[in-house]
């Protein structure tokens, strides 16, 4: 009797199923059909930079090339506002850990520490986060004045091979 | 007595996680873009598939979690949730295997990273349907 039910009721889930897959590529058919040729991915990050440009307008940011020579001059600080543990296990050799809930501490000393006037380059983990512009878009409304967000995050530093480490 | 008020109690359960899924894809099916970013950030399914599966996923939680909270179907409503759930549990595994930082795009009301958190998350509605499901198959089994 539970098979004869079971039976029942899966042949149920798979019409329901077939059901929301209809309604879904209707209703999502430019979606499906951008994935099937191929450029959703494209599209996914002009429509990320596009969203980006409007809630972070006013926010400068950097490219791999020009973070690493701003790294190679050796005068800008860099900001890694990922958690804490994964700064520990990697980060951008000289990086201080600042992610988005330590700047809600009032007269953080990682923040009172640092001249307002020095160029600052905050980065996330990759290119889909958005961490690095949030904090960047705080540090200047903090008065900041030389914040910029490197985009291409952690990652993109790390597969190019530039200097990183696990010291804080 | 107390049968009506377990009845009851197992009812209004089914409503509330029926509640819970129509809820997760109203907000998959609004945002669709960002949860295909999230479909992709998974790096397991080609690029056609996660297209497709960003556009029917928000549907399958949108019927069945609204038929079960109309109480049509509630059996395979509970049973389509239980497999959702469960593969779902085996993607976040082999996710955290491979070390991906990720969004699980299976946030309710904040985002939530692949990891400890979204796991119980998902265990917690795998054993919430999955449960919900056997009572109602054996209770109807055992009227016949």
């Amino acid at each position: 009797m539970l098979r004869r039910f079971l039976k029942q009721d899966l042949v149920w889930a798979a019409f329901l199923l077939i059901l929301a897959a209809a309604f879904g590529l209707v209703k999502h058919w430019g979606l499906v059909n951008l994935s099937f040729q191929g450029k959703l991915a494209a599209h996914l990050e002009e429509v990320r930079a596009h969203r980006r440009q409007v809630q972070f307008q006013g926010v400068k940011t950097l490219k791999l090339a020009q973070a690493y020579e701003l790294f190679q001059q050796g005068q800008t600080l860099f900001i890694d506002a990922r958690k804490p543990q994964e700064y520990a296990e990697l980060h951008i050799q000289g990086a201080v850990n600042l992610p988005p809930e330590k700047l809600r501490e009032p007269d953080n000393p990682a923040l009172t520490s640092i001249d307002k006037a020095r160029r600052i380059v905050v980065y996330c983990g990759e290119a889909n986060c958005d961490v690095a512009l949030q904090v960047a878009e705080k540090l200047q409304s903090q008065g900041f004045t030389q914040v910029a967000a490197f985009l291409e995050g952690f990652k993109a530093w790390d597969e190019a091979g530039y200097p990183a480490d696990t010291s804080k | 007595m107390p049968k009506k008020r377990n009845w009851f109690l197992l009812r209004l359960l089914g409503v509330v996680l029926g509640g819970i899924f129509f809820y997760a894809g109203l907000q998959k099916h609004y945002h669709a873009y960002e949860f295909a970013e999230a479909v992709l950030a998974y790096q397991l399914a080609p690029m056609w598939l996660a297209g497709v599966v960003a556009a029917v996923l928000p549907w399958v939680e949108l019927i069945a979690g609204g038929l079960l909270v109309a109480g049509l179907k509630r059996r395979s409503c509970l049973l389509l949730l239980t497999l959702l759930t469960a593969s779902f549990l085996v993607i976040l595994v082999v996710t955290m295997a491979r070390g991906l930082k990720i969004d699980c795009g299976c946030g309710l009301f904040f985002q939530t990273e692949v990891g400890p958190v979204s796991m119980l998350q998902d265990t917690v509605l795998l054993v919430w349907a999955g449960g919900l499901y056997w009572w109602e198959l054996t209770a109807v089994s055992s009227k016949q």
